[in-house]
């Protein structure tokens, strides 16, 4: 009985202590954000929509086709289509795609790129009225020198060296990008089998620089 | 206009009549629902219905407190306790498409006319006065009165029947779990061994 | 944003008083028009057009009858979209955030906004729930509390003429026989949804609502026990203090001991006490008003359960069951749902008004009273009769109204800070709370009562 008496007793007091921090909280200004006025400040971390970045300082294509991020991904909404140079002899990107309705945003495919090309923006605004705009396409995904050099910095990634043969690989890249309409169903399956090979001794030569300035 | 009041005057004349027959319009179908529904909890819902209608029917005599008694005992509690009993007993809650088999049909009907001819004897023997006088307006002083004097040992014994079948209940629940003091024990042993073998576990 | 400048959150505070006090205002504004001009002004204008017939008499009589429905109609919607709106930024106080704040200045508007939403959107019976008992369902649940609160309006209104006819001698019996009903249309929807989620729910509120309905009656009764009326209009008079000391102002309530303590002041003023009598007869008094407050602390909680609030509202557990027994609900039939919930708030609140903190009394003798009330009132009548028209408002009318509306929602804004509060029981804490510490102790207190009462 006295127990009982007890105990009520000291739920009044947690419950008034419950109060107290609800008062605390009634006082205090909201933290909200008025979201279309004013965005929220996200962290450099943050894993919205994705995109692949340019040199910063030279503004050439960050992606070398290694096929990393398309393996890696666990739900296969990236498609690269690529073909070997035929003067670098290097694999070289034609179409990259990804269907931002299937990707989770798991940021895996970020975190085996290479050259840290594919990133994940801080943008998350991507509501749109068909599914087939939600596949991003090699133009959509691209971003700008300037903003790579503000994810650049605010992801704190280390800077990418200049791509040493890069005369060749610049006009090529638009010419390739150019041809595709006819090209891509023949091109697709071959320039894959091609590439897969390809990529491996490719692969580890950027990767190499990057680990040093670690 | 003149016609109009004429029979608003005759309406209220016999407002209660009308009342009476416009009530058992609602109910009696809703009994039969509950009858002929195949689906056993949709007949446990109908059966507020009927209830409901009962209750009105205590309105129309002037018996307030009956009346809500009754919504909120039997339309509420105790229909509300059926169906679930039902919901719990039948949990595919499929209806019951077994056809009737024709044996019991003709018993059926044997016991539910001679139960009607029953309640029909006695609620006629009753002889019901005509009593035109008005009811008290205070009734439920009345009703407070008579349950506590008059009518004190009934009300008491009404309470103990209530009283026995909770703490049946209450036996029944508890037989399903424990058989005897045998299982009891049995039951006391293996959480032992096992918490034996926890402590070794952890201790590991 | 000035937000930022204000070093407390008294911005956001001010808004949430504006709102509630715009949108009272229209609350108040809307149901008075509605009576008044279903009460008085179209049988008048009846009479005049038709001097002499007794049928036209017969008609203007039948329209005043309706007058408290209209007014309870006119009411449920209105005083619906507020209590949304005010849960809402309220919970968002307590929350430290802003809440609905878009729609119509201030999201003044939101709630509205959302209601039209509501009226629009598609009507879907789900696959195999049986279409005639999801459709009665939202019905049964609704419809208790317009009949339930009608006997209320006679308390809260000081027994106007225009509400007498609804006073039934039964009254608090009825209001709680009819706030029984609801949780029949809770387990039918359950039910007809043919979804195990709502099915749960429905024998979830089932067996809370049976279970928490014993310590609300027997508290309901201890107290009318006390009071020794079931009448809500008697109830709520006896209650009304006078400035001398034998029943001063909030003192008389029966939150404090249905007027033992200003009984006993008095007393002790007057010196009719001697020796030890003083101390014996402060202790039953002191012992009676702690009583009171029990029974009442008992009713708010079995309410809440009643009507599914939180800290118990189980049977729509988002975390565990969706949404309950509203899984499958939709368009007009979830917003009948949803308005009969916050009605349903509403109504338990104006029952422990009336049954503990005294109607439509004002709590302290001379403020706000009828007198203030009939000094506003008077420009407006004497306007309107110039045009001839019916007298507006009077001073005891509107006083009563206007405390009764204001301890209401004093008291919902207390469920909203239990809200903001208090965990979700779990199912099995539910139930012994219920069974075995709420029954015990509404028992034990119609006991004590019964003698304490005896011993003041
Ligand atoms: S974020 Fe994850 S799911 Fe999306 S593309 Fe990258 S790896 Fe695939
Ligand atoms: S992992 Fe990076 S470099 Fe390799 S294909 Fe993908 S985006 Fe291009």
């Amino acid at each position: 009985m006295f127990a009982l008496v007890g105990r009520s007793i000291e739920s009044l007091y947690q419950v008034a202590r419950g109060l107290k921090t609800v008062f605390k909280h009634t006082v205090r200004p909201p933290i909200t954000k008025n979201f279309p006025d004013d965005m929220p400040d996200l962290p450099g971390h943050f894993r919205g929509r994705l995109a692949l970045a340019v040199n910063p300082q030279t503004s050439e294509h960050l992606c070398i086709s290694c096929l990393q991020c398309e393996r890696v991904c666990p739900d296969k909404c990236i498609q690269i289509t690529s073909h070997k140079s035929p003067e670098t002899n290097k694999p070289e990107l034609i179409e990259f795609k990804i269907d931002h309705g299937l990707c989770m945003f798991c940021g895996l495919c970020t975190e085996v790129c290479p050259t840290s090309c594919i990133i994940n923006t801080n943008d998350f605004e991507m509501a749109d009225y068909t599914r087939e705009s939600l596949v991003y396409d090699l133009k959509r995904l691209t971003l700008s020198q300037d903003e790579s050099a503000h994810y650049f910095a605010k992801k704190e990634l280390p800077m990418p060296k200049p791509k040493p043969p890069k005369p060749a690989a610049k006009p090529a890249a638009p010419a390739a990008a150019a041809k595709p309409a006819e090209d891509k169903p023949e091109a697709k399956p071959e320039v894959k089998a091609e590439a897969k090979p390809q990529d491996l001794p490719a692969a580890p030569a950027p990767e190499s620089p990057k680990k040093e300035e670690q | 206009m003149g016609d109009l009041s004429e029979l608003a005057t005759l309406a209220s004349k016999h407002m209660e009549t009308w009342l009476f027959y416009l009530v058992a319009l609602i109910t009696v179908p809703f009994a039969f629902g509950v009858l002929l529904d195949r689906n056993i909890i949709r007949a446990g819902f109908l059966l507020i219905g009927v209830f409901g209608g009962i209750s009105a029917l205590f309105l129309l005599l002037q018996a307030q407190f009956l009346a809500m008694a009754q919504l909120m005992i039997y339309a509420v509690g105790i229909t509300l306790v059926v169906v679930i009993a039902l919901m719990l007993t039948n949990p595919r809650m499929e209806e019951d498409k077994s056809p009737s088999i024709p044996a019991q049909k003709a018993p059926a009907a044997l016991v539910g006319t001679l139960l009607f001819i029953a309640l029909y004897m006695a609620i006629l023997s009753e002889g019901w006065g005509n009593n035109s006088e008005a009811l008290s307006p205070d009734n439920i002083t009345i009703i407070g009165y008579s349950l506590l004097t008059h009518y004190a040992l009934p009300f008491e014994f009404a309470s103990i029947l209530l009283l026995i079948a909770l703490v049946g209940a209450v036996m029944l629940a508890k037989h399903d779990h424990f058989n005897s003091k045998a299982d009891i024990d049995e039951i006391e042993e293996e959480t032992k061994e096992i918490s034996e073998r926890n402590e070794h576990v952890v201790k590991v | 944003m000035t937000s930022s400048a204000v070093p407390y959150n008294l911005n956001e505070i001010g808004k949430f008083f504006l709102l509630s006090g715009v949108w009272l205002g229209i609350i108040f504004g809307a149901v008075w028009a509605a009576c008044w001009a279903v009460g008085m002004l179209v049988p008048q204008l009846i009479l005049n057009a038709y001097p002499n017939d007794p049928c036209a008499l017969n008609v203007a009589n039948a329209i005043r009858l309706l007058t408290p429905l209209v007014g309870v109609m006119v009411f449920i919607p209105i005083n619906a979209m507020y209590m949304v709106l005010a849960e809402r930024r309220g919970l968002a106080l307590f929350t430290v955030r802003k809440g609905p704040n878009r729609v119509g200045p201030d999201g003044f508007l939101q709630t509205a906004a959302d209601a039209v939403k509501l009226l629009f959107k598609e009507n879907i019976n789900p696959h195999g729930g049986d279409v005639l008992m999801f459709t009665l369902a939202p019905i049964i649940f609704f419809a208790p509390s317009v009949f339930g609160a009608i006997p209320l309006l006679a308390a809260v209104t000081s027994n106007h003429d225009l509400f007498k006819i609804v006073n039934l001698p039964t009254g608090i019996f009825y209001v709680l026989a009819m706030s029984s009903i609801p949780v029949v249309g809770i387990v039918m929807g359950g039910w007809a949804s043919n979804n195990k989620y709502s099915l749960v729910g429905g024998l979830r509120s089932a067996a809370q609502a049976i279970s928490y309905e014993i310590p609300l009656v027997l508290a309901i009764i201890t107290t009318c026990f006390l009071v020794g009326s079931l009448d809500v209009v008697n109830i709520a008079q006896m209650q009304k203090g006078t400035d001398n000391l034998a029943s001063f102002g909030f003192l008389n309530w029966n939150f404090f001991g249905a007027g033992a303590i200003p009984h006993y002041l008095d007393l002790l003023m007057q010196g009719k006490l001697e020796g030890a009598q003083v101390v014996t007869s402060a202790f039953w008094s002191l012992a009676l008003a702690f009583c009171c407050i029990l029974l009442c602390g008992i009713y708010l909680t079995g309410a809440c359960a009643e009507i599914n609030r939180i800290p118990f509202d189980l049977p729509e557990a988002e975390s565990e069951l969706v949404s309950g027994y509203n899984t499958e609900y939709s368009g007009i039939r979830f917003a009948i749902f949803f308005l009969a919930e916050f009605t349903n708030l509403f109504i338990v609140s104006t029952v422990a008004v009336v049954m503990w903190f005294g109607g439509g009394a004002t709590p302290f003798p001379g403020f706000l009273d009828a007198n203030t009330f009939a000094s506003i009132a008077t420009p407006f009548n004497q306007a309107l009769a110039q045009a001839g028209l019916p007298p507006l408002m009077d001073g005891q009318t509107m006083s009563g109204a206007f405390w009764a509306i204001f301890k209401t929602y004093a008291l919902v804004y207390f469920a909203i800070l239990v809200r903001g509060t208090l965990p979700r029981f779990r199912i099995d804490q539910l139930l012994d709370f219920g069974w075995k510490k709420l029954i015990p102790l509404s028992l034990i207190l119609l006991l004590a009562v019964t003698y304490i009462r005896e011993l003041v």
